[in-house]
């Protein structure tokens, strides 16, 4: 046994007098779930962790049974975690406001409440290549591969991780999985016990937000929140009123039950919001409505040989009237499953699942859809199988097979090596073909509702093709000190394109290319101050097709900045303090043409008591606005600040 | 599978506290550099071989053991894998002469000669009542939940980055009579004065 060498004891009044707090800034904190495994499992091992030291015990590496197979840290691509102490951290009270945090997405505030978010590139507030789900429920409406921001939102107070994958997930996630992956999960319920309240008030955006958790009885646990969020409307750089701004209202539970092998999990979400009334008092036009709900089942068996499955249904309804734009309502049923198997040296996940959505998108003053009411079903299959080669060499190599109604069968596999380095980090290479599949905005879409048309639809339009190639490198064991670097290849096939009006149909006949770079990395010298940064380099080589006539050619696919870094630096000044400074800096879009901006924002926390915390926290500082994206007309993001009041009992 | 350690930390006096602290992660950089970069376990095993370890790092009042080889009593109440993966880590183990006993709790009074009370997350709701009956007493809380140092825990386990870690709140452990070792303290994830 290691002896010990405790020197100096520390009471904590002793410890004041020592000068020196060392508090940590909470740097990489995430909450534990409680892995209830055979208590058999490895007695060899149990032994020989008795002899490490404390320090040694801080750099194991653990493995959860009940995930995916791989663990994050060991997966051959390029995921950025974001954690719930770093939302804090940033003051962040808004979903996208935290996807901020990930350095491999590009942000965008299109308006008071809407958002354009992507990966590597094709930005745009219709964006379609990212793939998001909120505790395995997938959020991006199916009418149009895209998500609207404004009409999601988690209690974000509850969030335990975002996991963020940029480049193709396909194998795993399906078709739309193709510039990314974003994964919000939220905690169990028995990590959400007692009562929180979290209020801003702020110049700009409102909010509140309360849960309350219990228990049933053994291994049984609950928890209901509520949240009203209220914002305002922002300005045109001419200064008039956009009337974007808005309100929205949500509440939900989630209900947890665990037995030994067991874990069941039931959730579910309303919600209901609206924006101002737009148009003048002269022309007065109706607010954009939304509302929807959602319920989710989800059954998890691990059983002692490291095997286990997972089957999970959910159905969502969502409903969005927007008489300018389109009027959906789509219900959804979604049911998978997925069981994974390890062996000595193979580790499969295989699974499959099935998806009805039903729809009827009625017509507002721009856009119609023919037919106006649509059923559609998707199906796939997928395996994966991860093979030690040797103890520091790992392929992954993984198949799925996706059906679609307008496409039929789509292939989508992957192949992925990964090369532990001993103590210079992980080597990652991976090759992967994904898809986009159409979206009856491609297909059903027309301008305007009735004819004649400007544009009308795109019966031919097919699915839009990607070959990835990626290598990244990778940080694995120190927590002081953690890095990240990546480099991408796409190339596309059969992206959308348009053509001369009238009846233009939507076609396939833009090509090209998309690479770059992405880096990120964090540092915590000591314990009281922390820095983190990272940035992207995005190159697009994009071009129509010989034979298109495409009057507007790639730039209706994106408007992304070919480099966007971000920094940020904590510092815990006193034990109940800590601020948070974060700079990022954007570069210019090109075309329609937004100028390069710095913003700035800052936090400062105060731990009044246990129970009650109070920050401070100020957007855009430095800049009294500035514009993120869009063309004429388009919302100037002012300079805000908020009082954040958290309370726990 | 892991080699034993090799580096050990002489801790000087309290003056030189941020030195330890610069050299805990130093030793921590090494610790990671020299064997244990593939070195994996489950939660619950890194959890109990931490229980184990915290023992060394404490210090109870003088009265609190009425001989020199009495033993020191972990009790846990939920979190049955943890406490018997622990129970099998802590066979035949001593800490400065004294053995380690583990034993399963039931009900929600903590008995007088326990030293450290495990609570597992599955009993989280009742870490509150049992820190506040036992308020006076040279007892160690060690939690594994969200908010388990708001709740009167002394030592919160965490993940971070697929690593057990934990933090630690000094009030508790101040006012209980009890001493931690600044090794400890250099470890930890985060150190808080008081519990939030």
């Amino acid at each position: 046994m290691n002896r010990m060498t405790p020197g100096c004891w520390i009471g904590a009044r002793r410890f004041h007098r020592c000068g020196a707090v060392p508090l940590s800034v909470a740097s990489r904190g995430r909450l534990g779930l409680l892995i209830s495994l055979a208590a058999a499992a490895l007695p060899a091992m149990a032994q020989s962790l008795a002899d490490l030291s404390l320090e040694e015990l801080a750099t194991i590496q653990i493995t959860s049974v009940s995930r995916r197979p791989e663990s994050l840290s060991d997966a051959a691509a390029s995921i950025y975690v974001i954690t719930a102490d770093a939302i804090r951290r940033s003051g962040a009270t808004s979903l996208p406001q935290a996807l901020r945090l990930a350095p491999n997405l590009q942000v965008a505030q299109v308006d008071a409440s809407q958002y354009a978010i992507s990966a590597r590139g094709f930005n745009n507030a219709i964006g379609n290549k990212l793939l998001v789900l909120i505790d395995g429920r997938t959020v991006y409406t199916p009418f149009f591969s895209g998500v609207f921001w404004d009409q999601q939102d988690v209690m974000l107070e509850d969030v335990d991780r975002i996991e963020v994958i940029s480049g193709p997930g396909s194998t795993l996630w399906g078709a739309n999985a193709v510039n990314g992956v974003i994964n919000v999960i939220t905690r169990p319920a028995r990590l959400t016990q007692g009562t929180r309240v979290a209020a801003d008030a702020g110049t700009d955006v409102h909010h509140l937000a309360v849960r309350a958790g219990g228990a049933f009885g053994d291994g049984a646990h609950w928890r209901l929140y509520a949240k009203h969020r209220h914002w305002r409307h922002t300005e045109s750089q001419a200064g008039a009123s956009l009337a974007d701004g808005g309100q929205h209202s949500q509440a939900g539970f989630r209900a947890g039950w665990s037995s030994g092998t067991d874990l069941l999990v039931l959730q579910g979400d309303v919600y209901d919001g609206r924006s101002d009334r737009r148009g003048s008092a002269a022309q007065p036009f109706p607010a954009v409505e939304w509302s929807g709900a959602n319920l989710l089942a989800r059954w998890t068996r691990t059983s002692a040989d490291g095997s286990n499955w997972r089957v999970q249904g959910y159905v969502d309804r969502a409903r969005r009237d927007d008489a300018f734009l389109y009027r959906p309502e789509i219900d959804i049923a979604d049911f998978e499953f997925q069981n994974g198997l390890s062996g000595e040296r193979h580790k499969v996940l295989w699974g499959g699942g099935v998806r009805h959505a039903r729809d009827r998108i009625r017509p507002g003053l721009i856009f119609g859809f023919h037919p106006e009411r649509r059923s559609m079903r998707w199906a796939n299959l997928f395996v994966q199988d991860a093979i030690a080669l040797t103890p520091d060499l790992a392929l992954t190599v993984g198949l799925k097979l996706e059906h679609n109604g307008f496409t039929g069968l789509e292939t989508l596999p992957s192949a992925r090596l990964a090369w532990k380095l001993a103590d210079r980090g992980l080597l990652w290479a991976a090759l992967s073909r994904a898809v986009r599949a159409p979206a009856r905005l491609d297909r059903d879409i027309s301008l305007p509702p009735q004819p004649p048309f400007i544009i009308a639809g795109g019966p031919d339009f097919d699915s839009e093709l990607a070959h990835v190639a990626e290598v990244g490198w990778r940080s694995q064991t120190s927590p002081a000190w953690t890095w990240s670097a990546t480099l991408f290849h796409h190339r596309w096939d059969r992206l959308r394109s348009g053509e001369l009006p009238p009846n233009a149909q939507v076609r396939n006949q833009i090509e090209g290319s998309t690479s770059g770079f992405e880096a990120w990395s964090a540092w915590q010298p000591v314990a009281a101050w922390r820095l983190s940064g990272g940035f992207t380099v995005l190159h697009k080589r994009l071009r129509l097709e010989s034979g298109s006539r495409d009057p507007e050619g790639p730039r209706s696919l994106g408007n992304d900045p070919r480099l966007q870094a971000t920094v940020r630096a904590t510092f815990q000044p006193a034990a109940q303090h800590e601020v948070e400074l974060g700079v990022r800096r954007i570069g210019e879009l090109p075309d329609p043409v937004v100028p390069a901006y710095t913003a700035v924002d800052l936090r400062w926390g105060w731990q009044v008591r246990p129970a009650i915390g109070v920050a401070l926290a100020a957007f855009n500082l430095l800049d009294a606005g500035h514009v993120e994206f869009g063309a004429a007309g388009r919302s100037v993001q002012p300079r805000h600040a908020q009082l954040q009041v958290r309370a726990t009992w | 599978v892991i080699e034993s350690p090799r580096h050990a930390a002489p801790v000087p006096h309290c003056a030189a506290r941020r030195r330890l602290l610069a050299g805990a992660i130093a030793a921590l950089l090494a610790g990671a550099a020299i064997g244990t970069a593939n070195a994996q376990a489950t939660e619950t095993q890194v959890k109990a071989a931490y229980l184990y370890k915290f023992l060394a790092f404490v210090e109870w009042p003088l009265q609190t053991f009425t001989r020199p080889d009495s033993p020191i009593v972990i009790g846990v109440l939920g979190g049955q894998a943890i406490s018997e993966e622990l129970a099998l880590l802590t066979a035949g183990r001593q800490v400065e002469g004294r053995p380690v006993q583990v034993r399963r709790l039931s009900s929600d009074t903590v008995p007088a000669d326990v030293h450290v009370l495990f609570v597992g997350a599955d009993a989280a709701d009742r870490l509150g009542k049992l820190a506040a009956a036992s308020k006076d007493r040279p007892l160690l809380i060690v939690s594994e939940s969200q908010e388990g140092l708001l709740h009167g825990g002394a030592i919160n386990f965490v993940l971070a980055e697929d690593r057990v870690r934990f933090e630690v709140a000094l009030q508790p452990i101040e006012s209980r009579g009890l001493r931690v070792s600044a090794r400890l303290l250099a470890v930890a994830h985060r150190v808080k004065a008081n519990p939030l």
